[in-house]
């Protein structure tokens, strides 16, 4: 039996006694309103689903508004409870975090499965009218369902008792079935998207040797200093520039590392900081924006 | 259709800001790729922040507990899961039981524990201790929603744990709040440090939300200026940033923090003597990818240098 809501210290309105009656009541509701629900979004007059999208995100917005203001219990004992409706609503919140969490989670897990869904509708639509490069649809397609099955199938074999030595990396009572996904996991998908990332190399060392040209005050400043914190990253290079430093008796100051770190400290790292308020700043608008839908675009600007 | 267009020479102005896309990438895939075939030892002074990251991890005491968030795929290997093997060897060699989880994408955990039996074999079979699934790791997989799942971690740690479950060896998979890994742990607070092992943009999640355990991170080398401002700030314990990093993390392994040697490291933050591992099999991805990122930053240079060597004398030439 799965041991569903297992963790039950502090018991809260969100879980229940493994395998009781209250249990198996309250997902039995939960299953219930879900599908009612579910049938009311789908039936909501048009004019309704402005006013359904504002109210969830306000509720879903003010729920975590309300996680990060109101005064949370500090040091909370198994056995506290509240004693006045204000730490009422302080418990709640501290307990509903990890329901809406995984909450959350599932949301975000139906829109993988959204994704997969639009993506196979539209190259199964490329495959089956031969559009332009459906043969790049094919392999796709092929690509995910291979995986799946493989994925599935080994996975299906370890949980199976006996089996869990399969997830060794020795071989060790390996089928078909586990090749096959180790050949299209680790030896076709994994190494391709290291492949993909390391061309990057390649277009920051033409994009430099391009771009990078000291055509301004700015630009040579700019220049010096990238060129400072490179050679301060190149051991050899800062080895030997400390024995220079060193061998001339001048100051530790101007050794390489000491010189890059003075740039870090007090140009990059300030500069980053400010970049990064203003960031928040306008993260914080944009949030207030979408939570009390402010925002208005297309007919009703 | 012939044309009797003469045939332009360029000068060497023009030249030194005109070589070709081609030559470029294979001039820097010799540089990067020989290093790789003929390994070379090269100098190495680790940074501050390396060097807190190496303390902190090295003050964990035996038998405590690490949670480590895992955002990392085999696209950032070279960085990414050098890092990951610094860490682990440190874990494994200390014997702290470490949790692992993932926000950022869905093939981490497989990634993930893909390195964590690497590195246990190699233990295993240098003497040390084999780490087994379950009983000394937990590995809780994928949370699609990274900010209610931090912040879930921050709140209340085992609300995430619910319903998961894991592989123990020789057993079919068992509910992750049965592992001994969790015994005693009900806050995020009982474990010692979170290490975030990132390749994505996970870094803020984790520094706006989480706040009850210290933190260190472990970055690519992109997201080290950004990464600088939470170090410098104090927020980080320690930060090892990209392939330098990892670098660093093993030359510490090696020689240890203000060990006497003929490659002592010290540092002006820390007086107290903290010895690495020597002997063990301390080098790693950083060693062997240090060669390819310094030839590869000295072409970039040479390359930049260049290309405005041509451009200053091209300005000359024409007054």
């Amino acid at each position: 039996m799965i041991d569903i809501a297992a963790q039950l210290v502090p018991k809260t309105m969100w879980n229940a006694p493994n395998n009781s009656t209250e249990l198996w009541t309250r997902i039995v509701l939960a299953l219930l309103v879900g599908i009612a629900l579910f049938v009311g979004l789908l039936n909501a007059p048009i004019q309704l689903r402005k006013p359904i999208i504002f109210t969830v995100t306000f509720v879903s917005g003010l729920f975590y508004v309300l996680f990060w203001l109101y005064p949370a219990p500090i040091n909370r004992q198994p056995s506290d409870g509240p004693r006045n409706t204000f730490e009422a609503l302080s418990f709640w919140i501290s307990d509903s975090q990890g329901v809406i969490a995984d909450l959350t989670n599932i949301i975000a897990s139906f829109l993988i499965g959204l994704g997969i869904y639009s993506l196979m509708r539209v190259h199964i639509g490329k495959i089956k009218k031969q559009q332009r490069d459906w043969e790049f649809s094919v392999v796709l397609v092929s690509s995910m369902v291979l995986m799946v099955i493989f994925g599935y199938v080994d996975f299906y074999m370890r949980l199976q008792p006996g089996n869990s030595k399969m997830a060794g990396s020795g071989y060790v009572g390996w089928t078909f079935w586990q090749f096959g996904k180790d050949l299209l996991f680790n030896g076709l998908l994994q190494n391709m998207d290291a492949g993909m990332f390391s061309i990057v190399a390649f277009y920051i060392l033409s994009a430099a040797y391009r771009a990078f040209r000291a055509r301004s005050i700015e630009a040579t400043i700019l220049l010096l200093t990238a060129l400072v914190v490179m050679l301060s990253l190149m051991g050899l290079v800062e080895f030997y520039w400390a024995q220079g430093v060193d061998a001339m008796h001048l100051s530790n100051n101007f050794k390489l590392d000491n010189i890059a770190r003075w740039l870090r400290g007090n140009f990059q790292t300030p500069a980053i900081r400010g970049i990064d308020f203003g960031v928040g700043i306008g993260l914080l608008a944009m949030g207030l924006r979408l939570w009390l839908n402010l925002d208005k675009t297309g007919s009703d600007a | 259709m012939a044309t009797n267009d003469p045939i332009v020479k360029k000068d060497f102005a023009e030249a030194l800001q005109s070589v070709p896309k081609p030559v470029l990438y294979l001039v820097l895939f010799l540089f990067a790729g020989l290093p790789l075939f003929f390994p070379v030892k090269l100098p190495n002074k680790p940074i501050d922040a390396s060097i807190d990251c190496f303390a902190q991890l090295m003050s964990l005491p035996e038998g405590s507990k690490v949670l480590i968030a895992s955002d990392w795929t085999n696209s950032t290997r070279g960085e990414s899961m050098g890092q990951m093997e610094a860490l682990l060897r440190i874990l494994m060699r200390k014997k702290i039981k470490f949790v692992v989880y993932t926000v950022a994408d869905p093939q981490a955990p497989e990634v993930a524990r893909f390195t964590i039996r690497k590195v246990a074999a190699e233990e295993a079979k240098a003497g040390g201790y084999g780490y087994k699934p379950f009983q000394d790791y937990l590995v809780l997989g994928y949370y699609p929603n990274a900010e209610g799942t931090t912040t879930a971690i921050n709140n209340k740690f085992l609300s995430i744990c619910e319903g998961k479950k894991d592989y123990p060896e020789d057993s079919p998979p068992m509910d992750v709040l049965r592992s001994p890994v969790l015994q005693g742990v009900k806050s995020v607070a009982d474990f010692k440090d979170l290490v975030l092992v990132t390749a994505s943009s996970t870094n803020t999640v984790v520094i706006e939300r989480v706040t009850k355990v210290p933190l260190i991170f472990m970055v690519t080398g992109v997201m080290v200026p950004e990464n600088t401002t939470y170090y410098a700030s104090g927020q980080l314990k320690g930060l090892c940033g990209g392939v330098k990093g990892v670098y660093d993390l093993e030359t510490l392994m090696e020689y240890g923090l203000n060990v006497d040697g003929p490659h002592k490291i010290t540092s002006d933050k820390y007086s107290e003597v903290i010895p690495g591992f020597p002997g063990k099999q301390n080098e790693g991805k950083g060693t062997a990818y240090y060669p390819s990122l310094h030839f590869a930053l000295f072409l970039l240079i040479i390359a930049v240098v260049a290309g405005n060597v041509g451009m200053i004398l091209a300005k000359r030439r024409a007054g």
